[in-house]
Parts: structure tokens; sequence; C-alpha cells
């Protein structure tokens, strides 16, 4: 199986080495055979990628603990499921999943392209998507190459990382990855229009779909590592500004100003040359968000170890780099539009603040983020920055994206009359200066907090006002009743409500947010048997310690009774697990969770009279986090199903 | 039409003031020297109400953890030049990766005179076994 897993390995980069020849002779002679051959090529890199896919999970399934990858990932212990998912674990296996994916994504693209082959930009697409492939795949068969052997057969393997045997972690590298690698697709449109010159709005039309699609993998992903870093860290938080997490963080934010702005273009045909841009740049930010996690430059307490990736990557990052500059420079005279913003009262404005503030977030993230690089570079002195930095500089930021949020649907397009403005905003304006009024009287009375869960009123009321009068005039046209005139008209109109149902999801998060970070209590304490502890209005009584054992692990679980307001509320058991791989315990937190707030505990110690040591935290809100993320996530795919008819 | 798209101009130009304003503001006012033990012990570089951050490794037999006050007392060594030392002094939990000879990230203040150093963070990292903490992208 190892050496069929190498074979496919390397024929899936001939396939696409002799795809990408294929496609350049058949640009320059203009024939359009061989570009017929090079699709076939294509397909067969699809299978062959697939094929090496499936030789490294059969052997991780088997426990083939020759193969170094498979020994250093898993163990005889490890359940299955584990071991399979366990091709993601290190960088060898997401190396080739990445090749595998995008080869996939290749292949619907070719797919989708069948009849669209006599169109000049087609080919290039076909070569972006085939050279971006190359570079992966001559990573995993030179330097990275998950089946190499080690040159005697151990008999167990290392095991995988218990922090890492959580559902949430398991599905969070993978769809990650799926969403950067869905933006190669906008990437080639992009790149390939430029190229051959057809720089009218279709590639955007076209790309729409895996714009939205990358987006909202991003966001999962993105989500999902937020939880596990709560469920499974122990720390209480789910976000810390570390270097990895913003890796992913960044292209996301720029990949959310692209989606904007290129609703822009489509409707109004101005910001060309920005949304080239904004593309170019999603694109290799997520190839450099790989490159920050893979090359060790940065301190992280994601410990990754060098692994000598970072120069290829950096000639990677530095060809896309130049060649696209040089593409958007050669097109600039072809990019530049006629109509330009005519008001800065206008929607359009609107979208132009957003993308301000959206790239002014990910900067300064990104200059955060590598500042110790560049103040040693500079000064010669290491000055690292961490989450006090992030949370000043970016929550006042976010929250002037929240304000434009809520005003933009408010704005009509192109230019909005003094009378307009009057009508619309007087609604929204007084149920949020009301709110605003109740919260301050109510206690909230903190300068942030007040104005995030102010602006968060205000956006949901000009969401639901939209609603409502959308609901109303469908209601007077079709006589329908509200109850069938509002999902028939979010239906129709899905697109954009899709968009305003994301809106509220990205509401109800920044009040998980803002309740979680400004109201959180936190308590530590050492318990004997019967003593109990207070936390807010709980109080935790340690009754007894159990322990058992479960699949791989040994469990030390402690029992506690909650009470709330004197109430009995439940049970709570934080346990501290040995895993059988492992030389260290790890602490699992037991949560329970409220719409209003969740309990959170851990227990870091256990002593020698089983003694244990709480931490203990109340989180107010967070689970509207989660929750918001969802409907963010909803919003985004309501907004890209298909119409059955073709649109043509 | 032209003095309006100045409008919107002077609105992007605003907002990248703002951002700038904050990105130097933050800088100045949280960063955190990051050094290693060898570079500490070599003078006295910052003031010393002022937080850095170190990296070391802990050294065996030095772990003291008073488990019911929470502090846990150790001692780091510089990761090359292990002749290099500095006591240091965590109010809280042990991290699960804490153990003898991992290396460790401290933030908080460090004494000259008595050679100690109050972490108000402690960051444990992995021991080599595993090459990542987190999967990998």
């Amino acid at each position: 199986m190892v050496s069929f897993g190498k074979l496919c390995q390397i024929l899936a980069f001939t396939f696409c080495a002799g795809g990408m020849v294929l496609l350049l002779v058949g640009i320059t002679r203009n024939d359009l055979r061989l570009i017929r051959s090079a699709r076939r090529a294509l397909y067969s890199l699809a299978i062959f990628s697939s094929l090496a896919v499936f030789a490294l999970a059969w052997l991780f399934a088997v426990g083939n603990y020759q193969v170094k990858y498979v020994a250093a990932y898993s163990d005889r212990a490890l359940p299955l499921f584990y071991k399979i998912t366990a091709l993601w674990a290190g960088q060898d296996g997401s190396l080739l999943f990445w090749a595998w994916v995008l080869s996939l994504v290749t292949a619907i693209v070719i797919f989708n392209t069948r009849k669209e082959l006599h169109s000049s930009n087609t080919p290039y697409i076909y070569l972006v998507l085939a050279g971006v492939s190359s570079f992966f795949l001559f990573l995993i068969i030179t330097v990275s190459d998950p089946f190499t052997l080690l040159p005697y057969a151990p008999r167990d393997g290392q095991g995988l990382n218990p922090m890492l045997q959580n559902p949430g972690m398991i599905f969070h590298p993978p769809t990650l990855f799926l969403g950067y690698i869905g933006f190669t697709v906008p990437f080639a449109y992009a790149i390939a229009a430029m190229v051959s010159g057809k720089l009218d709005e279709s590639w955007l039309q076209k790309t729409r779909t895996w714009n939205v699609l990358s987006w909202v993998l991003l966001t999962i992903g993105i989500i999902l590592g937020g939880q596990w870093a709560y469920v499974e860290l122990g720390w209480g938080g789910y976000w810390a500004w570390d270097p990895v997490e913003n890796a992913s963080f960044i292209p996301w934010l720029v990949a959310t100003a692209f989606i904007h702005t290129a609703i822009i273009q489509e409707r109004r045909n101005i910001m060309k040359i920005w949304n080239m841009t904004l593309i170019v740049l999603t694109f290799i930010l997520c190839i450099f968000g790989t490159y920050l996690v893979r090359s060790g430059v940065l301190q992280s307490v994601h410990d990754f170890g060098a692994s000598g990736l970072g120069g290829y990557f950096l000639i990677f990052m530095a060809a896309l780099l130049l060649g696209s500059v040089y593409l958007i420079a050669a097109s600039y005279q072809d990019l530049r539009t006629e109509h330009s913003l005519e008001s800065y009262l206008s929607r359009e404005s609107t979208f132009l603040f957003n993308n301000v503030v959206l790239l002014a977030i990910a900067f300064s993230t990104l200059f955060g983020t590598m500042f110790p690089l560049l103040s040693e570079a500079v000064t010669g002195n290491k000055i690292t920055v961490s989450q006090p930095f992030f949370n000043r500089v970016n929550t006042p930021l976010f929250l002037l994206l929240l304000l434009i949020t809520g005003i933009c649907p408010l704005i009509g397009w192109r230019k909005a009359s003094a009378d307009n403005l009057r009508k619309n905003f007087l609604i929204p304006l007084l149920t949020t200066i009301g709110s605003s009024a109740a919260m301050f009287a109510a206690g909230i009375r903190a300068l942030y907090p007040l104005l995030a869960f102010s602006l968060s009123v205000f956006v949901a009321t000009t969401i639901l006002v939209e609603f409502w009068t959308g609901t109303r005039a469908r209601k007077i046209l079709t006589g329908e009743p509200a109850h069938i005139a509002f999902p028939k008209l979010l239906w129709k109109m899905r697109r954009r409500y899709g968009g305003f149902i994301a809106h509220f999801g990205v509401v109800l998060m920044v009040i998980g947010i803002t309740g979680s970070n400004a109201y959180k209590l936190e308590e530590q304490a050492t318990l004997f048997r019967g003593q109990s502890m207070d936390i807010g209005a709980y109080s935790l009584r340690y009754d007894n310690m159990k322990r058992y054992k479960l699949y791989n692990r040994d469990i030390y679980a402690a029992n506690l009774t909650v009470y709330k307001d004197g109430k009995m509320a439940g049970t709570i058991s934080p346990e501290k697990r040995f895993y059988v791989n492992a030389d260290e315990p790890t602490t699992e937190v037991s949560l329970r969770s409220t719409l209003m707030e969740d309990l959170y505990v851990t227990m870091p110690a256990i002593g020698k009279s089983r003694e244990i040591t709480l931490r203990v935290a109340v989180n107010p809100l967070i689970l509207w986090v989660w929750i918001g993320g969802f409907v963010m996530v909803l919003g985004g795919i309501i907004s890209i199903i298909p119409s059955r008819k073709k649109v043509k | 039409m032209k003095r309006r798209n100045w409008r919107a101009i002077a609105g992007v130009l605003l907002v990248l003031t703002v951002a700038g304003y904050l990105v130097i503001q933050g800088i100045s006012e949280t960063g955190v020297y990051y050094w290693t033990v060898s570079e500490v012990l070599a003078g006295p570089r910052s003031e010393n109400d002022r937080s850095i951050r170190i990296s070391g490794n802990v050294v065996d037999g030095t772990i003291d953890y008073n488990q019911k006050d929470l502090v846990l007392a150790f001692t780091v060594s510089d990761t090359e030049d292990t002749t290099k030392t500095i006591d240091a002094l965590y109010n809280g939990p042990a991290p699960d990766a804490f153990t003898a000879g991992v290396e460790v990230v401290l933030e908080g203040i460090y004494d000259h005179e008595s050679n100690t150093f109050k972490a108000t963070v402690l960051l444990a990292k992995c021991p080599s076994k595993y090459d990542s903490e987190e999967s990998g992208y």
C-alpha cells in the first residue's frame, strides 16, 4: 500500500504538470484538442490524488506503523474514527489532503465549464488551478512525503495528541482548508479574466457561489476552532488572538470585504480594480496563513515546530504576489471605470466604508501578529503584543463596522435624499435610544458594552424593519397572509435576505462576545470532600471522586452538586484524563450551558487526599456566540441556494 | 459631484487615521519585550515595574507546587545556556503540559536584586513527543 500511495502521488503530480504543459501549448497554438487532453489529464489528477488519500487512510486504519506519519499520529488504542481523521493531524497529511481537495475542486470546475471551452479565459482558469495544485503536490512528493518509511517497524505508534481527540477538532482543520481551497477558484477566475482581457463582471457572477461557499466554510472552521478552544483548552475563553487563530481570521476579514464589494460591482459596475485586489489578497493571505502556521516563524502556543517548508511557501507567495500585481497593473487601464461613487450618502459608500474598516481590522491584526518579527528586524528587540493589543485596537473598529451594518440598508442606492433618510432612520433610531436608556438604567454603564448592545439593537431593528416592509409589500401585492408572505419572500429573494440573516447572526455573536467578555466571573478554590465554593449566584459542593477507564484513557471525575440561588440545579463533573500514550494528564472541562450563562468548571489538580483544585467561571451569554455563528453560516448558505431555473 | 466625493475620501482617511492611531497607541501601551533568560540576566534593560515576557526551560527538581494555595515556584534556565537561570513564581494552577524540562513562556515582572520573576502568565509548550499541539494546516 505504501508504494501504491507513493506511485499515486507521483502520477498525480505527473498528470498535473502534463496538464499544465498541454494547456500552455494549447493556448499558444490555439488548439482545442490539446485543451481537451489537458481536461482529461486534470481529471486523472483528481483520480490519482484520491487514490493516494485512500492509501494513506488505509495505512492508518490497518495501523502500519512503519510509515513515519502513521506512527507519529496514531496508535493501536485509538478508535478507528480518530485513526482515519488523523490523516490531517500533521503537516504531511494536511498537505496531501489539501492537494486532494483542490484536485476535486478543479475537477468540478472542469465539469462545470464543459460548454465554455471556446471562451478564451477557460484554459487560463485551468492553468491557475493546476499551478496551485502542482505546488502542493511538489511539496508532498519531495520534502513532505506522508508515505516516508521508518528504517524499522515500531510495534505501536506514538498516538494522537489527546487534545485533538475531540469531534470539534477533527472537523476544524478540514473545514478551514476547504475554505482556503475554495478561494482558489475565484482567484483562478480573476487571474484568467485579467490574462485574457475579459474583464466584465462575468467572473464575479460565475464565482459567487464559490466565494460565499468558501466564506461559509472558513466561518465554520474558525467557529469550530473557537469552540474547541473553549471546551478543550480549559482556560475559559474561545479566542486568544494567537498567531495561528489570526492566520485564519485575516483572510476571513478580507474575504468578507470582497463578498460585499463584489455585490457593488455586479450592480453598479464600479470598484473593479478594488475587487481584483481583494480576491488576490484573500487568496495570498490564505497561503500566508498556512505559511505562518507551518514555518514556525512566530512563537505560538500552538507549537508546530519549524518544518523547513517556510522557504517554499515564501517563494510561492512571492510569485503569486508579483504575478498578480503585474497583471493588475497591466490591466489597470481596462479595469478603470467610467462610473464612480456618486455620493457619500449612498448605499455604495456604506459598502466602501465597510471595506475600509474590515481591511483596517485585517491589517492591524496582521501588523500585531507580525510585530515580534518586525520589531526585532528594525530595533533588534523583540516586542510582542497579545490580547490586550488586539482587543484595544479592534473593538472600536468592530463597533464602527456594526454601525455601518445597521446604516447600510437604510440608505438608498446612488444617492439618498434627506426625506428618505428621515423616514428610514426614525424607527431604528427611536428603538435604539429607548433600549440604550433602559440598559443604562439597568446598570450597563461601561462604554463599550453599552455601545455594543445598543448597536446590536440598532442593526437588529433595521433588519426587522426590512423584513417587515418586504412582507407588507408582498401581502398587499399577493393578498397572502403574513405567515405565508414572509417565508415566500425570503425564498424568492434569498440572495438578499440571506445576507440580512447573516448580519443578524453577527448581531447575536456580538451580544455573546460582549456579554462573555465584559461580565465574566472567575473563582479558584481547593476543596476537600463535602466542602463548597460560591461564585455569583452559584454554589458548588464537592461530593466524591470516581475513577474509571474508557477506551484509551484513565479518568478521574469529581462529582459536584450545583446550587443556583440556593436551589439544586444539577450536577457537574470536571475530569482529569490520563491517556495511555501521553505523559501529562489532560484537564476536561465540565459545562452547564444555558441561554443566559455558562457555568464553566475545570479541575487543574487533584491532591493526595483527593482534594481538588477548581477553576470556575460564569460566562454570560456565551451560547449566543455559537448560535450567532450558526445563523451567520445559515444566512450564507441561504444566499447561495441555486434557483431551479438555469440563469443564463 | 466632485465635492461630495471628497467627503467620502475624507471619511476613508479619517477611519484609517483612527485605526493607525489605535495601532500605535496599542503597541506603545501593551507591547511587551520578549527576552531569553540570558538576555534578561545580561543587564537591566527595562524598568522594574514593566511586564516582560521570557522563555526558557523548567529545571528538573526545582518545581515546588503548593496545590492548596496554588503557588507554583520553579527555576527556568536559558534554552541554550542552561547555567543561566531565574527563579520564577506563579500564582495559579500549573498547566497540563507543565513538567520538568518543558519549555515555558512567562509574562510578568523581573526583579534584578533577588533574581526572581513574578509571572502573571504561564504558558507551557507541548513536549517534543508531539510536534504539534493543535492539528495542522
